[in-house]
């Protein structure tokens, strides 16, 4: 990937406060700090489809109990990701698992830029965490209708399916768990606004997320 | 009200799809459509803090027993929602009761601009219900500690509170006051980024708008005619 140095996908970079209030540094300190505090065994990394899991009952009844952290900033993409956890995120923690599930909010990137930038945290985890496994999930779909970020987002999960095997202590998991009907729509009884989950939705993700972890905790458990 | 002509917080302006899924289009259109099948007695209408309310509890508990339709939509400004409100989410439908929630979203108005945008969209409201009662809500603070943006909300309330009190129909509900900590600080058990409200941040706030709203829906037009007399 030697082309991935004019990839802006893979450049770290802070997001800018264009509104004012100072929210995406406050919360990157929140997160440094809690890390401080806490030994969680697993870590959710990612944008407002991980920060949004911990709002509802699903991640207190299946990601609380296994000492879970959650490290999601609404409208995060990769490069985002990327700076907070070369900035501190990783630091002071030691997860068994962390969970990966970004990508959808890169705009203007291709679906080989946006792989590339999912890689580059992964590898980034792998190289700060070096007793962790990194399951990545793949993208949702989006839009009530078919339209171009849905083809985007699928291009992104097939390319990462090809490349996440060669990753150290890595694994891809698709969570796509039905949302698009036969009729080419997607339910706002899913995604409310046809990008982020419902609770029902978050429900349908969350099962086979939950069973990686556990799966995934209970083989290091035998090591 | 001509002072709201060339406010640009006033102009009803319709999202552009930059992003290419069509996703607020989607959203307007299906509002339009429950417009056609529900006979709401409460709207809701807003951004963000409207729409992810109706993804907690509360909604279910506090909200939907009013036969409430909720037509908030993330990121949207006074603009948006001005659009969308003159673009047929208020046809085919009587509510009793219309709540207003945005304004926190307009980050390149002032604050005599923005609540001259809100004010505009409660007399889009009259006109539409004559018979109808507006709550506005006020914009919340915002930001883990204080910053420009807390102080212009705070502002925009400032003259919501005194332009609504002189008009009959609607009226200002401040639900912000317990957020900011004694130490300027606004906690994440309130509002997980320092904007959105937790499922406990939305309890403080819609406790004291549900007692509003039933008071408001036992009061029937006949009698607020009355007391106007
Ligand atoms: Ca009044």
């Amino acid at each position: 990937m030697s082309c991935a140095d004019s990839n802006p996908a893979t450049i770290p970079t802070p997001c800018v406060d264009i509104q004012g209030d100072g929210r995406w540094m406050s919360l990157h300190n929140r997160f440094v700090s809690d890390s401080k505090d806490k030994e969680p065994d697993v870590l959710f990394v990612g944008d407002s489809l991980v920060q949004l899991l911990q709002q509802f009952e699903v991640w207190r009844d299946l990601f609380s109990p296994l000492h879970a952290l959650n490290f999601g900033v609404g409208g995060d993409a990769t490069q985002h990701v990327l700076w907070r956890l070369s900035n501190g995120e990783l630091d002071h923690i030691s997860p068994k698992v962390v969970v990966l599930w970004v990508g959808t909010n890169n705009h203007g990137h291709t679906p080989e830029q946006i792989c590339e930038g999912i890689i580059a945290i992964a590898r980034l985890i792998s190289n700060k965490l070096l007793h962790a496994h990194t399951l990545i999930l793949g993208l949702l779909p989006r839009g009530e209708i078919p339209n171009t970020l849905r083809d985007r987002n699928a291009k992104v999960n097939e390319l990462l399916q090809q490349a996440v095997p060669s990753l150290p202590r890595a694994s891809y998991l698709s969570v796509d768990r039905g949302f698009v009907q036969s009729n080419g729509k997607i339910s706002h009884q899913d995604m409310y606004d046809y990008l982020h989950l419902t609770p029902q939705g978050y429900h349908n993700v969350c099962k086979p997320v939950h069973d990686a972890i556990t799966h995934l905790l209970e083989k290091r458990g035998e090591n | 009200m001509n002072s709201e002509d060339g406010n640009p917080a006033a102009v009803p302006v319709a999202v552009q799809d930059t992003q290419g899924d069509q996703r607020w289009m989607s959203q307007h259109n299906r509002f339009v459509q429950e417009c056609k099948d529900a006979e709401p007695d409460v709207l809701f209408v807003g951004d963000s803090m409207v729409q992810l309310m109706q993804q907690y509890e509360v909604w279910r508990e506090l909200f939907s027993p009013l036969h409430a339709l909720n037509f908030g939509v993330a990121g949207d400004t006074t603009c948006n929602v001005l659009w969308r409100l003159q673009n047929g989410e208020l046809q085919n439908i009587r509510p009793k009761v219309v709540v207003v929630w945005v304004g926190t979203n307009n980050y390149e108005h002032t604050a005599e601009q923005v609540a001259g945008g809100i004010l505009s969209i409660v007399h889009l409201l009259i006109t539409q219900f004559p018979q109808a009662k507006i709550v506005v809500l006020g914009l919340l603070p915002r930001g883990e500690r204080p910053n420009p943006l807390r102080e212009k909300n705070a502002s925009v309330n400032g003259i919501l509170r005194s332009s609504l009190a002189r008009l009959s129909a609607a009226q200002f509900l401040d639900v912000g006051g317990g957020f900011v900590h004694s130490d300027g600080t606004i906690a994440t058990r309130d509002m997980f980024d320092f904007l959105h409200l937790t499922a406990s941040g939305y309890r403080a706030v819609a406790k004291p708008l549900s007692d509003l709203l039933l008071q408001l829906l036992e009061e029937t037009p006949e009698e607020r005619r009355a007391s106007l007399v």
